[in-house]
């Protein structure tokens, strides 16, 4: 499968599996980086090195995206771009569920999470949870910056229990 | 005569991340104009600045009551017109010029804000940091004489 790069006139076209071994290995390095001496990973120096690493290419990724269409005029608007346009420059679909509390809080629902349909979990749902915590740090950070650069501070965790399904939650933080 | 327009970039924070001089160039040559307009040139310098300055609260104004990204002229200064455009992420691109000249402005926006993004693409970059890549103003240069 090939991933057409953005924005370009001339599609010059990747391999998927690349960027798939890629998001793996980022993790994987993460953790391997900050292994202690006593064996004892830094699981959440890791999560926030990822997180980061995602917050930058999303705001980069963002201006990319929004270039040719007009521009927002409230947080509804975008965070359903966030769901429609930039979802789709991503993983190639939409988001398939969003709810909202109409108080600064939005889940978004992937039912097949693109970057999760070549793992396999094995033990129960908290398990899967623990595991698949540090891979969901970059898709996090992606939509925090997303959202960070259309001028919306937010604080976005994910969830998981069953691959490859998975939620997100963003809560817009007050100013 | 001082330049006849005057290129900002200012990001989120009303912090300018690029600035240029697009003056024209005169039909004179190179040291006719040093001698007589070397001067005026540098005193006007700063007040390009200052109406710039005084022109973003107007852009500020004017973004949130529209969706469209190009403002035409928000401000005018004496015989100055103020141009604005304004991306997604808030990052505005002012022009000051005194020609109106609506079109080619609109399509000097237009490529600057793409290359703007490409800067951006940098991994190196940070998003509200000035840019100081000398490729990016010959660049900038090269479109003005273009569409200016």
């Amino acid at each position: 499968m090939a991933t057409a790069v953005l924005g370009h006139d001339d599609r010059r076209l990747v391999a998927e599996a690349s960027l798939d071994f890629l998001v793996v290995e980022m993790v994987d390095l993460m953790h391997r980086s900050h292994a202690g001496e006593t064996g004892e990973t830094d699981r959440e120096a890791a999560y926030f090195k990822l997180e980061n690493l995602g917050y930058q290419l999303g705001m980069a990724m963002v201006e990319r995206i929004t270039k040719d269409r007009p521009r927002f005029l409230d947080n509804l608007d975008v965070v359903k771009f966030i769901c429609k346009d930039f979802w789709i420059a991503l993983f190639k679909k939409q988001i398939d569920n969003l709810k909202t509390n109409h108080r600064g809080v939005y889940v978004l629902t992937d039912n097949n999470f693109r970057w999760f349909s070549r793992m396999s979990g094995d033990g129960t749902s908290a398990d899967i949870s623990r595991q698949a915590f540090a891979h969901l740090a970059f898709p996090c950070g992606l939509i925090r910056g997303a959202l960070g650069n259309l001028g919306v501070a937010t604080v976005v965790s994910g969830e998981v229990t069953t691959i490859p399904h998975c939620t997100f939650q963003i809560k817009i933080s007050k100013p | 005569m001082s330049s006849n327009s005057y290129f900002v970039i200012v990001g989120t924070r009303d912090n300018p991340l690029y600035e240029a001089d697009l003056g024209q160039p005169p039909p004179q040559p190179q040291q006719a104009r040093v001698a007589d307009g070397g001067g005026k040139k540098d005193e006007h310098k700063h007040l390009n600045q200052f109406i710039v300055h005084a022109a973003l609260d107007v852009v500020e104004d004017l973004m949130w009551g529209t969706s469209a990204m190009y403002l035409k002229v928000v401000d005018k200064f004496n015989e100055w017109y103020i141009s604005a455009y304004v991306t997604a992420s808030g990052a505005k691109l002012m022009l000051l010029h005194d020609a109106a000249n609506t079109d080619g402005i609109r399509n000097f926006f237009q490529d600057t804000h793409e290359l703007y993004i490409k800067a951006l693409l940098n991994p190196f970059t940070e998003i509200n940091s000035p840019i100081t890549s000398a490729h990016f103003d010959t660049k900038v240069r090269a479109l003005a004489r273009k569409w200016l």
